[in-house]
């Protein structure tokens, strides 16, 4: 992978156009995302693959009017009708337009950033690529008599972003990222069970080692087996839950990010992703116990939602979204920051050139307590451990929602007993929240691509927590 | 639509390609332009103009393979692009999967629609999207959000073994969530590949008469119910489906298909079908990225699984044909196609006497690929039907089941089919509605 020169005229120019053209506010993005690929299914090589994606991508104001148009094909001339189209369909809008659209006042911002790489990953070629992926395949065909089935990938990417505006801001942010996922099939004596596994983060070929990606991959192999040898049916009832970092991650993205994301709230995206349990009055609102506090920081170092300044040229910062079980701050872009008469928090991101910038989570996170985990267990008398899961999702809303465990057990009186076959917890978020009673102080953090929008974003996210104590869970089984 | 720039980049790669003396290489070029209308209360939040020309290459040299996509289109990023996609063959092993790309010519028979009229709209989308919020609205909602899109795109092929031919396809699509003042909510959508078959203010009065017909909501209780699914949901059933066909998917553990051929995994009722090119569908090619000519696959017939969906390397490792569904590493499909039946929508309600009709659904999540065990969350309009008539309708349904349990369940296929693609389901489904016996509906602990 190999670094190439962007032309930085182009996004000035775009502008200019656009405001020649009288746009009440114009923004232009040149972004060129690369990416290399390698897949092996049961240790044997698919084929080398490598993508590469590169345009502008422009957003106008006309009379209240909002349009965004996109072009790789990287011409004055070709850029010059995009933004007559762009400006045109802008004032086409206008026409159905109920709720005119503005953006909050912001600080005009001048800034290159990009995210520390120790090792930097356009020096890499397949051969490492393949070399560290065997290493992986390895550790789990120690177990392989279990896990018949493996299934691995791993994608080194670079994202470059220009972000020029009306308004005079010039941003320039680079990103290189990391990213191994995984699907495993246990399978013996009629028994199955199956993980997906991922990991990500954003720097170097450093992130091998700060995500402990052989340590995990290892020790999921060594679950499977145990699942496949020793799990049990589980008994529906009522009981304590402990969670796993795993598995407060997800509670946390689905149940408290989504949300949180003030576009949603407004209803924006209410005909693909939904809407929320938030109305726009909800802020000070009770949602869960003292002890729910969570935040989202795009700012946290090596993250896989690791960004700077945002695609409207923001600058990042921590949100802290829930605090003791409060509804404290939500998710803005510009747009709604301007509709809460508030300021934006830089929550805007577009995964390529061709999709707009829209509210996204970056690493979504319960605080941590300061609880071991053998003291969250001590005083559990009938109860779960769930560390991981592999079935889950969510309503449109974010309040009913289900998570069925991977890597479960059993607890007797403070005790981790057996593991446990899929248990179930099917729960609103208001009965999820308050049920919290300790947090551990085992913070971790897991990759996921987070998917919103209409045309489709997959975007780069952490979520993650500590171990959390949830009393007085209904479990289901499967 | 200009297709100049797709010629000029596949002839680029192609003869770029050709110079490194490889085995086999696959150039297809797409130029895709489309149009995007959001709306939500009622009002446009952003128009969207997206065009792009991505150009896809494979390559194969003494087994060894690699594939690639580029949209940097410079003749100097293209030849960088071809230079290194070679350069990364020789880190790959080779391959056992290798097949050559099948000789041509070959024949291919397009049967997509492409109207080019759909390139050209701009003030009529804002029509369109005026003509389905009102129209909801008439029929009782209070808000109503949702997607348009128009999209038109071509298509060459140029490979090694003597194929090189041009495709073409339209499509019009709107995606319409009504709201009632207590929040209920009701979905439509009308799909299309031509104009003269879209019919926003249908899908406009669909979503607003479900919103106001779901407004009284009752009390139930989580267990085993019969399940009608409307068309939108049998879609997202029957792509689940289809995509399990895939050889890789086989291969991979995330199917539920394995060791099924020739096996009864469905009611005989069913029919499951796969169309390259269909009249009506949007979403296929006349050939598929190994040049092969895409074509009608049946999948399932009386119930019973026929083939999984091949390029031409699981092909080969199955001892059978390619399908014509390459993508060079995963098969897939390209429209799906369920038969129809003889009943009708009533008459599926009439003959339940404890059922649930679910009119869309999202969020489908599997436990395990391999068994089927899975869980989606029906959205929207969601009725109890008692003693053959809808009771009322209710919220916070789940249905958490199993696929192979719930295709050998299907009891009855609705007679009037309806194309479906929209945000949750990508592959162009053609189904009518179906009914299911014997489903597990849960709840969530409040």
């Amino acid at each position: 992978m190999k670094k190439e020169d962007f032309d930085l005229d182009l996004p000035f120019y775009a502008v200019s156009e656009a405001e020649d053209k009288g746009v009440e506010y114009a923004e232009a993005r040149l972004q060129t995302t690369k990416d290399m690929a390698c897949i092996m299914r049961n240790g044997q090589q698919k084929p080398a693959i490598i993508s590469e994606s590169s345009g502008l991508g422009i957003r106008v104001i006309v009379d209240g009017g909002l349009a965004f148009s996109t072009s790789n094909v990287l011409e004055k001339s070709q850029i010059r009708e995009l933004v007559d189209t762009t400006v045109r369909r802008a004032k086409a809008a206008s026409k159905l337009l109920k709720n005119k659209i503005k953006f909050s006042r912001e600080r005009k911002n001048k800034k290159k950033w990009k995210a520390v790489e120790k090792e930097e990953l356009e020096e890499k070629n397949f051969e490492d690529v393949i070399k560290v992926l065997k290493e992986f395949d390895s550790i789990i065909q120690e177990n392989k008599d279990y896990i018949p089935m493996r299934l691995l990938e791993m994608e080194i990417s670079t994202d470059r972003k220009i972000v020029v505006t009306s308004q005079g801001t010039f941003v320039d942010g680079y990103v290189p990222r990391l990213y191994v996922t995984g699907f495993l099939t246990g399978m013996k004596n009629g028994k199955t069970a199956q993980k997906s596994i991922e990991y990500g983060g954003s720097g170097g070929w450093e992130l091998i080692e700060v995500l402990k990606i052989r340590e995990d991959i290892q020790h999921q192999t060594s679950v499977m087996k145990n699942i496949i040898e020793n799990a049990q049916k589980t008994i529906p009832g009522t009981y304590d839950v402990i969670t796993g970092p795993e598995v407060t991650g997800i509670m946390a993205h689905e149940s408290i990010g989504h949300p949180f994301e003030a576009d949603r709230i407004l209803g924006r995206e209410a005909a693909q992703a939904g809407e929320s349990y938030l109305k726009p009055s909800d802020i000070r609102m009770r949602i869960g116990s003292e002890e729910t506090n969570l935040s989202d920081d795009p700012t946290i170092p090596s993250s896989y939602g690791f960004y700077l300044f945002d695609d409207e040229g923001i600058p990042a910062r921590k949100r802290k979204l829930v605090v003791n079980g409060i509804v404290n701050e939500l998710l803005h872009n510009r747009a709604t920051a301007q509709a809460f008469k508030t300021k934006s928090n830089a929550s805007a991101r577009a995964t390529k050139f061709n999709r707009e910038p829209i509210i996204r989570m970056a690493n979504t996170f319960v605080e941590p307590g300061d609880y071991s985990f053998d003291e969250l267990v001590k005083d559990v008398k009938q109860g779960i451990f769930i560390n991981s899961f592999m079935e889950w999702n969510i309503d449109d809303i974010r309040r009913n929602q289900r998570y069925v465990g991977h890597e479960a057990y059993l607890i007797q009186n403070g005790e981790i007993k057996h593991p446990l076959i899929s248990p179930v917890v099917e729960v609103t978020t208001e009965r999820l929240w308050s049920n919290l009673d300790a947090r551990g102080n085992n913070l971790e953090y897991w990759a996921a691509i987070c998917g919103k929008g209409d045309p489709m974003q997959g975007a780069p996210v952490w979520a993650g927590g500590p171990s959390l104590r949830l009393r007085n869970m209904k479990v289901k089984t499967r | 639509m200009n297709i100049e720039i797709v010629d000029k980049v596949t002839d680029i790669v192609f003869k770029k390609a050709s110079q490194l003396k490889v085995d086999d290489i696959s150039v297809i070029s797409g130029y895709g332009k489309e149009s995007m209308l959001r709306f939500s209360n009622n009002s446009i939040t952003i128009v969207d103009t997206l065009d792009e020309v991505v150009v896809f290459l494979y390559l194969a040299k003494e087994r060894r393979r690699a594939i690639g996509t580029t949209s940097s289109l410079q003749e100097g990023d293209l030849n960088r692009f071809v230079n290194q996609l070679f350069s990364s063959m020789k880190y790959i092993e080779e391959s056992e999967e290798y097949t050559p790309l099948p000789k041509g010519p070959f024949k291919y028979e397009s049967f997509n629609s492409y109207d080019a009229r759909i390139e050209g709209l701009s003030g009529e989308l804002v029509d369109y999207c005026d003509t389905a919020i009102n129209t909801a609205l008439r029929e009782g909602a209070v808000r109503v959000s949702g997607a348009l899109t128009s999209d038109v795109a071509a298509y060459k092929i140029k490979t090694s073994a003597g194929v090189e031919s041009i495709d073409r396809s339209s499509s019009i699509t709107i995606n319409v969530r009504a709201f009632s003042e207590t929040n209920s909510s009701g979905h439509g959508l009308s799909c299309a590949a031509s104009t003269s078959k879209f019919n926003p203010e249908e899908a406009g009065a669909t979503a607003g008469r479900l919103a106001k017909e779901s407004k009284r909501v009752g009390y139930w209780e989580e267990g085993i119910y019969d399940l009608i699914v409307g068309p939108t949901v049998a879609a997202d059933l029957m792509q689940m489906v289809a995509s399990s066909a895939s050889a890789f998917r086989v291969d991979t553990g995330t199917s539920f298909l394995k060791d099924c051929l020739g096996k009864k995994v469905a009611s005989e009722q069913l029919m499951l079908q796969d169309f390259g090119t269909i009249e009506g569908g949007f979403d296929g090619r006349a050939f598929d990225d190994e040049g092969v000519p895409t074509k009608r696959t049946n999948i399932i017939e009386n119930g019973v699984l026929l083939t999984y969906l091949h390029n031409i390397s699981t092909a080969k490792k199955y001892g059978t044909t390619t399908t014509g569904n390459a993508g060079i590493i995963s098969p897939h499909p390209w429209n799906v196609v369920v038969n129809e039946g003889s009943m009708s929508l009533d008459e599926m309600i009439s003959e339940s006497k404890k059922a649930v009709y679910v009119t869309n659904n999202w969020y489908t999540r599997y436990q395990s690929y391999v068994t089927g065990e899975y869980s989606t969350l029906p959205r929207d309009a969601t009725f109890i039907i008692d003693s053959g008539s809808i009771k009322y309708a209710i919220t916070g349904t789940r249905i958490s089941d199993n696929i192979p349990r719930q295709l050998l369940n299907i009891s009855g296929m609705g007679k009037e089919k309806k194309w479906v693609k929209w945000w949750e389901v990508e592959t162009p489904v053609y189904t009518p509605p179906i009914l299911i016996k014997n489903v597990n509906i849960t709840k969530a602990q409040f």
